[in-house]
C-alpha cells in the first residue's frame, strides 16, 4: 500500500512537487534567516572582538575603570610574563598584547617646519611578529589600499582617509607627539608604509597603526602594554568559556592592588553585555515570529493539499477502504512530504547560509558616517542548530495541517463525502 | 412438545425458504431524512423491497425520487433514519465504520455516473486498488486484474492512464475495478448518463453478462431508456416513495 502511495506522490505533481517546494521553499527561508541573523549579530560581537575588546582582555584594575581615555599610564608591566603565564594556564585562547593611545600627528617638510598636523587614534600590535595572527585579525592585509604592512620597526600604516587629509604619500615622514606612561612628553617620528581603510568610520578617522616594540619604546614603557586581548581558538565568542576562564584567573588576582591584572570578559566591555542580551532577545523573538509564519503557511499548505483530495476519499471509501486507514494514509503521505520539503529545505538554506558566510552582503556605504564599530560585510553564520530549526517546524506543520484536513474524513458523513466525489 | 416440533419446523422451513430464495438485500419500512435549513427533508418514505442473489434490477424516477439515497444506504455509505436495512444478513444501521468498510470491500462493487477512475493511477492500478485492501499476494492480484481487464476487454492497455481513456473505456475500467473482488452485489448509479447509445449499450450488455457468469446482484439507479430493455426487475421511484415494483423481460420472478 506504501509504494502504491508513493506512486501517487511522485506521479501527481500537485500532491508531491507542490507540497514539497511550499516546505522547501519555506524551511529554507527560516534556516538561511536564521543563519543570517546570527551572523550578522555576531559579526558585530566578533568585529568588536577583533579590534577593541578580545574575546577576554587583561588589563589593570585601574585601567578598566578609566579605559575610554586610553590610560597608557594604568599599562600592565610585566607582560612578557604574564603573556607567558597565560599562554600556560589558558592553552585554549590565543594571547596578544596590544596598546592603545592618543596624541598628535606631525607631518613636517622638507625644511622641518609643520606642514600639517591632525589627532591620531594610535593602536600598536605586534604587526611584525606575523605568527601572532594580529594582521589577519584585524583584516589588515586586506584592508590596504595603498603601500605594504611595515617591514621593520619605525614604519607605521595611517588610515586613508587621514593620510590624504595630511597630503601624505607613501614614504613620507610623520611624527607622533603625545606623553609617555610616565607623564612625560615624547616624539618619535616614522615611515609611512601604507595606508589602510577598514570601512568603519570609527577606525577610519584618525587610526595610526604600529608594531608593539615602538610603542613600548616610545610610551617608555618597557616589557609593558596597555592591554592582552584573548582570542578563543574557536574564533567564535562562547560566554560560558569565557566566564570560567575569567573567574579562574580573578581567583589568583590580588583584590585590593588596583594594578594588578584583572580579566575581563567581552560582555563587561562597550555595554556589549546589554547588546549581547538584547540581540539575543531580538534574534529569538524575530526567528520565532518567522517560524511560526512559515509554520501557518505550511500548516495551511497541508490542509489545502487534504480538503482538495475529498474526492479521492469518497472513491477509497466507496472500495472500502476504512476511514481510519485513509486518514493513517494522509499522515504518512504529509510525513513523507514534510521529510522530503524539509531536507531539501534545510539543505538549500544551508547552502545558502554557506553561500553567505564566504561572500556576504557589503553595508559598508550605508553607515560611513556612523562611530559605530560594525564590520563592512554582513556575513552568515552556519551553526548546529540551523540543521534543526527549520526541519522540525516544516515537518510538524505539515503533518499537523494534514492531521487537521484529514479530520473532514471522520466529520463528513460518507454520504456526503460521496456527493463532493459527485460534484 | 408438539408445539415445540411444530415451532422447530416452522423455523428450519424459514431458514430453508430463505436459503431457497437467496435473498441478499431485505429493506423494510425504511426512511431517510435529511437535516434541510432548521426543518427536514424526507428522501425516502417507507420502503419496503428485498433482492435476491443474481437479479438484474433498477430504480428509476427523476431526480430527487431518492434513488441515490436508496442506493448509498443499501452500499453502507449512508445509515436510516427509520426502518432497517439487511444486506448479506447484517444491519446496516448497526454497522461501525469499519464494518462497514469490510463489507463494501468484500462484497459490494460501486459503478459511477463520472466513472471516478483515480487520475494518477493506471488502468491496471485501478483495478488493483480494490485488492490492495485484502490480503492478496501479487501474484494473485495481477492475476485476478488481468482477468477483470478481460471481462471487460481492456487487457491489452492495462498500463493506460485514465486520461488517455475514451468515456466508454473508462466506465469499463470502472466495472472491472467493481467486479475484480468478484462482489456478491454491485451498485451503479446512472452508470450509461456520460455514454453514447453505442458504448451505453455495450456497457450494460457487458453488466449483464457478468450478471448471468458471476450472478451478481446488479441494482442501477437510471432513467436511461436503453438501460430500462436490459433490466428484469424495475422499481419506480417518486418524491421518496415506492410507486411500482414490476417484473419485465422475464418470464418468472426470480425469488
Amino acid at each position: 500500500m506504501i509504494r502504491f502511495l508513493l506512486k501517487g506522490i511522485l506521479r501527481d505533481k500537485s500532491r508531491s512537487l507542490l507540497p514539497v517546494l511550499v516546505v522547501a521553499i519555506g524551511v529554507a527561508l527560516t534556516v538561511v534567516l536564521s543563519g543570517y541573523i546570527k551572523g550578522a549579530m555576531g559579526g558585530i560581537i566578533n568585529q568588536n572582538a577583533r579590534f577593541q575588546t578580545g574575546h577576554l582582555k587583561v588589563v589593570t584594575k585601574a585601567y578598566a575603570q578609566n579605559s575610554s581615555q586610553m590610560p597608557v599610564d594604568l599599562a600592565l608591566l610585566g607582560a612578557d610574563d604574564l603573556l607567558k603565564k597565560l599562554r600556560k594556564d589558558f592553552p585554549q585562547v590565543k594571547w596578544v598584547d596590544r596598546t592603545v593611545f592618543a596624541g598628535l600627528l606631525d607631518v613636517p617638510d622638507s625644511s622641518g617646519t609643520t606642514k600639517g598636523q591632525g589627532p591620531a587614534s594610535g593602536i600598536a600590535l605586534e604587526m611584525l611578529n606575523r605568527k601572532s595572527g594580529e594582521l589577519k585579525r584585524m583584516n589588515i592585509e586586506s584592508s590596504l589600499v595603498r603601500g605594504t604592512v611595515p617591514q621593520k620597526l619605525g614604519e607605521a600604516l595611517l588610515s586613508d582617509d587621514f593620510a590624504n587629509k595630511l597630503k601624505l604619500n607613501i614614504g613620507d615622514s610623520v611624527t607622533y607627539v603625545g606623553s609617555t606612561m610616565n607623564g612625560s612628553m615624547t616624539m618619535k617620528t616614522f615611515r609611512m608604509a601604507g595606508t589602510v581603510r577598514f570601512g568603519n568610520a570609527l577606525l577610519d578617522k584618525g587610526a595610526f597603526l604600529i608594531d608593539i616594540a615602538d610603542a613600548q619604546e616610545m610610551l617608555d614603557m618597557e616589557n609593558g602594554t596597555g592591554e592582552i586581548l584573548g582570542f578563543l581558538k574557536e574564533g567564535v565568542y562562547a560566554e560560558e568559556k569565557a566566564l570560567r576562564i575569567q573567574s579562574i584567573f580573578n581567583e589568583n588576582t590580588d583584590p585590593h592592588d588596583e594594578f594588578a591584572p584583572t580579566m575581563q570578559v567581552l560582555r563587561d566591555q562597550n555595554n556589549l553585555g546589554d547588546y549581547l542580551d538584547t540581540v539575543n532577545a531580538y534574534s529569538a523573538f524575530f526567528i520565532g515570529i518567522f517560524i511560526l509564519a512559515m509554520s501557518v503557511v505550511l500548516w495551511n499548505t497541508g490542509l489545502l493539499g487534504g480538503l482538495r483530495r475529498f474526492q479521492e476519499f469518497g472513491i477509497r471509501l466507496a472500495l472500502g477502504e476504512s476511514k481510519g486507514r485513509i486518514y493513517r494514509s494522509q499522515l504518512v503521505e504529509a510525513f513523507l512530504i514534510g521529510m522530503l520539503g524539509s531536507f531539501a529545505g534545510t539543505c538549500i538554506g544551508i547552502a545558502v547560509t554557506f553561500w553567505l558566510q564566504i561572500h556576504g552582503f557589503d553595508i559598508s556605504e550605508y553607515y560611513s558616517n556612523s562611530s559605530m564599530l560594525m564590520p563592512s560585510v554582513i556575513r552568515s553564520e552556519f551553526s548546529a542548530n540551523l540543521l534543526y530549526i527549520g526541519f522540525i517546524p516544516g515537518l510538524c506543520a505539515t503533518v499537523f495541517g494534514r492531521m487537521l484536513s484529514g479530520l473532514g474524513i471522520y466529520k463528513r458523513q460518507t454520504a456526503r463525502l460521496f456527493k463532493e466525489l459527485e460534484v | 412438545m408438539t408445539w415445540a416440533v411444530m415451532a422447530f419446523g416452522l423455523c428450519w422451513y424459514t431458514i430453508i425458504n430463505q436459503m431457497d430464495t437467496k435473498e441478499i438485500i431485505r429493506i423494510e419500512q425504511l426512511t431517510k431524512r435529511f437535516r434541510d435549513g432548521e426543518g427536514e427533508f424526507t428522501a425516502l418514505h417507507k420502503i419496503g423491497l428485498s433482492f435476491g442473489r443474481g437479479e438484474f434490477a433498477g430504480l428509476l424516477g427523476p431526480s430527487g425520487s431518492g434513488k441515490t439515497t436508496l442506493l448509498n444506504i443499501v452500499g453502507s455509505l449512508d445509515k436510516p433514519t427509520e426502518g432497517r436495512v439487511t444486506v448479506l444478513g447484517k444491519d446496516i444501521a448497526r454497522l461501525t465504520h469499519k464494518e462497514s468498510a469490510m463489507l463494501r470491500n468484500r462484497h459490494i462493487g460501486f459503478i459511477f455516473q463520472v466513472y471516478n477512475l483515480l487520475p494518477v493511477y493506471t488502468v491496471f492500478e485501478n483495478v488493483e486498488f480494490a485488492l490492495l485492501l485484502q490480503n492478496f499476494s501479487a501474484g494473485e492480484r495481477r492475476k485476478k486484474v488481468m482477468e477483470a481487464l478481460e471481462w471487460v476487454g481492456l487487457a491489452h492497455m492495462p498500463n493506460k492512464r485514465p486520461d488517455k481513456l475514451s468515456g466508454g473505456e473508462g466506465q469499463r475500467v470502472a466495472i472491472a475495478r467493481a467486479m475484480v473482488k468478484r462482489p456478491e452485489i454491485l451498485i451503479a448509479d446512472e452508470p450509461t448518463a456520460n455514454l453514447d447509445a453505442r458504448n451505453a449499450h455495450a456497457i450494460v450488455r457487458m453488466m449483464k453478462q457478468l450478471n448471468k457468469e458471476l450472478e451478481t446482484t446488479f441494482l442501477f439507479s437510471t432513467h436511461d431508456e436503453k438501460v430500462m430493455g436490459y433490466l428484469e426487475r424495475i422499481i419506480r421511484l417518486e418524491d421518496g416513495k415506492m410507486v411500482s415494483d414490476e417484473w419485465v423481460n422475464v418470464k418468472t420472478k426470480k425469488t
